[in-house]
């Protein structure tokens, strides 16, 4: 288990190692000058002072990477060249948007999905399973920017019941704060239900014919503690390896929800900064986004071996 | 129908900052058919049957108002940020402007006391208004405003439309003298644009020092709160402001909420009070509702209206041609367009000016004539081979849809049209360089039409590839000159007809293909009162509503 970690924490600072060599040839990469690149219109004395001072970018490259790397470690990932705000900020505001977006879009996502997986692989191809499976085929077809102005007519405009946009930070007003994410969390969430509960679903049938279930069953086990205690954790690989990539995805992926309901989370920011060539806070964002991808696979690495330690012996 | 096109609906060279026309580029999407311009109309009514957006009854002190917006802005400094519709509603919230535009389309004091010209009118001498202090306790000054002078016209952005002052000389602690390179006795309609707007020192002082975010300081009748992109920016009351009794209401915050619907369905919903919106659905939406006040910019243009237009480059072929602007405007069935997807409002548009105008005027601007422009584009294949252009625009779903009708239509006359979607910094870098040879815009909307003249004068013409202001690269002597006349004389009847004749040039040379207005309307809630009845110091009623903006002092909200 330790050799396992230990190859793994080495693995990540090796990516981590290379995903900060990649952002930071990103701005390295642009066209002519970096700095009348990034600066644009933007090009005022003022601005090719900062930047020229902040990338160093009249030195050796790798001098410039050091320098970079020294002020990323220092916190300081630059800022935007159009509105001068720091992309240490942009972050600090927009994650915790990200991040709830995320958490509850996955909690409503698992609550669902493992239930109904756990209840219609015992009778599959039930009407119940019919019903779920087909359910979810059609929720897979829907994408947040359709269901986004749905549930705001229905649940905002109609019944009132939630804000249809806008963000209240959960320091301020807790319960604000989660009326306001509801309606963004469940746009997102819908595609996470069906790819959570077809994966589990299929893997449970699966498990549920394994010999060490029918020796379950004959021992006389009742069916939940047959779901929950043998059938449920062999099956949760898959879902697992789904959450992890999905759940990657969801950070700064969720830009058009952001938009439709104004959010100003990574994703937005992420977007509207590549739309004006706002090319340091693309870099800074991308590369903690990357970072934070990277962090949340060896997290999802290490819940494999806690659902089966055969993972960590190799 | 615009909605998705607004959030990358910035202006690039704000209006005022250089010439007083905005540019919507990727509104040009939103401005391309759905009507436009700077004007109030009163087309609903309140549930109370009161005339939306005046207020009934005494004035009720306390509160806030929330707006939502269409678009966020890049920031409160005039010389170096650009400025749209969003800038300037947050402008008016902390600053004041030198001079504004009152309800009869006279350009009166606002900070300043008086202005008056020399008898050639190339020396105008500004007297300002006594007593006037910014937040930080600092006192409106000559000083300041020179200061404020200096920093814009070192401005990249803003320096082009200070080209015509040679000078400026403070005789004394009021008085600031701006000195002309030749007559103008329009110069005071500049002064009601970004460059007219009075920052305190302290902030020009932090932003020279290399602060870059430096903390607005203004005389405005709310004080700069916080400000968090995308998100909010709120301002509170300004217990000193020089105003007296105003504003009345406690705090503002605005909201941007890029999407349309969204944003309508937040005012539904009471998460804002007010909102703005240049999609001409919103007027669909909400006309006639009870509970809400529209006004909107379908009536009473002061000026020139925002046009929505597709923009060809006149040096670089084949658009260089003048038969082929010719047959691409000929080609251009607007009507069809606006069936598509003018909700109803918008009108094919003829020239920059709107009927009404002492502007106005029958330019020769091609009609409708697909045969005619078959047989241009034959002769000049016979010459050059298939005529085949790019048509730029922004990524944006709304915009896509109507380049391709437009570039069906180009292409069943004989072109090869190929459409191409860029960023919207991508399109202003390849404006600025003269890079395209056919593009989406909303441009213009200016007070007064020598605003334009950065846009249209041959002195702002760069080569291929140098950044210049004349995005078309029309190089014409005629509409120099004519410019220069309606600037210069002091005679209505020369510069209507100066300025005539720059709107048929412009119909016979096509650097712009006219499509429609761009529609702005303002929504509220009943209880937001006042937000279209603004009046001046002098109590002279002021242009309430000039493309989406409102000022904030004299609004109030009903109990």
């Amino acid at each position: 288990m330790g050799k396992y970690f230990l190859r793994r924490s080495i693995q990540l600072v090796v990516v981590a190692f290379i995903i900060s060599i990649l952002a930071f040839l990103l701005v390295h990469l642009l066209p002519g000058d970096p700095s009348v690149t990034i600066l644009g219109p933007n090009d005022t004395a003022q601005n090719r002072a900062i930047l020229l001072k902040q990338l160093g970018l009249n030195k050796p490259l790798w001098q410039q990477y050091t320098t970079w790397l020294t002020a990323v470690f220092h916190g300081n990932l630059g800022q935007s060249y159009l509105n001068h705000e720091s992309v240490v900020h942009i972050l600090a505001t927009g994650f915790p948007i990200d991040l709830e977006l995320i958490v509850i879009s996955q909690i409503i996502a698992f609550a669902v999905a493992i239930p109904l997986a756990l209840f219609t692989s015992r009778r599959p191809n039930r009407p119940v399973d019919n019903v779920a499976t087909t359910g979810t085929f059609g929720l897979l077809a829907l994408p947040p920017f359709v269901i986004a102005p749905i549930l705001v007519a229905v649940f905002a405009v109609g019944l009132n019941w939630f804000p249809a946009t806008g963000f209240v930070p959960l320091t301020q007003d807790p319960w604000a704060n989660l009326q306001h994410m509801i309606l963004p969390s469940v746009a997102i969430t819908f595609g996470s239900i069906a790819v959570y509960y077809r994966l589990l679903r299929s893997d449970l049938i699966s498990t549920l014919q394994q010999d060490f279930i029918t020796m379950a069953r004959s021992k006389g086990l009742s069916n939940r503690r047959i779901m929950w205690r043998h059938a449920f954790r062999p099956s949760t690989f898959s879902l697992l390896a789904a959450a992890g990539v999905n759940i990657g995805g969801l950070i700064a992926g969720t830009f058009i929800v952001e938009y439709l309901f104004a959010l100003s989370g990574i994703g937005f920011s992420l977007v509207q900064a590549v739309n004006q060539r706002d090319y340091l806070v693309v870099q800074g964002i991308s590369l903690v986004v990357a970072l934070a991808y990277v962090i949340l696979q060896f997290i999802v690495d290490f819940l494999f071996t806690v659902v089966d330690p055969r993972v960590s012996r190799g | 129908m615009t909605r998705a096109n607004e959030i990358t609906r910035r202006t690039f060279l704000s209006r005022g900052a250089v010439a007083g026309g905005a540019v919507v580029l990727g509104g040009a999407a939103g401005g391309l058919l759905t009507g436009c311009s700077s004007s109030t109309s009163t087309t609903s009514t309140t549930s109370s049957g009161g005339k939306p957006g005046v207020g009934s009854g005494p004035p009720v002190r306390g509160g806030t108002l929330t707006v939502g917006t269409i678009a966020e802005i890049d920031g409160f400094y005039p010389p170096n940020n650009h400025w749209d519709t969003n800038g300037f509603l947050y402008a008016n919230a902390i600053y004041d402007p030198l001079m504004a535009i009152a309800a009869d389309g006279t350009i009166v004091p606002y900070l300043a006391q008086s202005m008056t010209p020399n008898s050639t009118y190339d020396a105008w001498t500004l007297t300002l208004r006594p007593n006037v202090k910014f937040n930080d306790g600092s006192a409106l000054t000559s000083a300041v405003v020179k200061a404020n002078f200096d920093a814009l016209k070192s401005s990249l952005l803003a320096g082009p439309a200070l080209a015509q002052i040679t000078g400026v000389t403070v005789p004394d602690g009021m008085t600031i003298v701006y000195q002309l390179e030749a007559p103008n006795p329009y110069f005071p309609a500049g002064l009601t644009t970004q460059v007219g707007y009075v920052v305190g020192e302290a902030m020009i002082k932090q932003v020279q020092s290399g602060t870059a975010n430096a903390t607005p300081v203004g005389t405005g009748p709310f004080v700069y709160s916080s400000w968090q992109p995308n998100d909010h920016f709120t301002a509170t009351r300004n217990p000193n402001y020089w105003r007296s009794g105003l504003p009345y209401l406690d705090q503002i915050t605005f909201k941007p909420i890029p999407d349309t619907t969204q944003r309508e369905a937040t005012l539904r919903t009471g998460g804002v009070d007010m909102i703005i919106s240049s999609d001409a659905n919103t007027i669909v939406n909400f006309q006639g509702q009870s509970g809400y006040q529209l006004v909107d910019s379908r009536t009473g243009v002061l000026g020139e209206p925002t046009v929505a237009c597709l923009m060809l480059n006149m040096v670089t072929p084949p658009t260089n041609d003048l038969t082929i602007r010719q047959a691409l405007a000929k080609s251009l069935n607007v009507t069809v367009l606006q069936k598509l997807f003018g909700a109803g409002f918008a009108k094919p548009l003829d020239g920059i000016f709107l009927p009404g105008s002492p502007y106005y005027g029958n330019t020769g601007y091609p009609g409708y004539d697909p045969s005619a422009a078959r047989q241009l584009v034959a002769a000049y294949k016979a010459k050059h081979g298939t005529p085949s252009l790019e048509l730029l625009t922004v990524t944006d779903p709304y915009l896509a849809k109507v380049v391709q009708v437009v570039q069906q239509m180009w292409n069943q006359v004989g072109f090869n049209v190929s459409v191409n979607e860029i960023q919207q910094a991508n399109l202003i870098t390849d404006f600025v360089t003269g890079e395209f040879q056919a593009a989406t815009l909303a441009q213009f909307g200016a007070i007064n039409p020598d605003l334009n003249y950065v846009w249209w004068s041959t002195t702002t013409i760069s080569p291929i590839g140098s950044i210049g202001l004349n995005f078309t690269r029309m190089d014409d002597p005629v509409i120099e000159q004519a410019m220069l006349t309606g600037r210069h004389t002091t005679d209505q009847a020369t510069r209507v007809k100066a300025y005539q004749t720059v709107n048929d040039q412009l119909a016979q040379q096509l650097p712009y293909l006219w499509l429609n207005q761009y529609l702005f309307s303002e929504v509220a809630q009943d209880r937001v009162q006042n937000f279209d009845n603004a009046t001046l110091p002098s109590g002279k009623p002021q242009y309430s509503f000039q493309e989406g903006i409102f000022w904030p002092a004299q609004i109030w909200l009903a109990g």
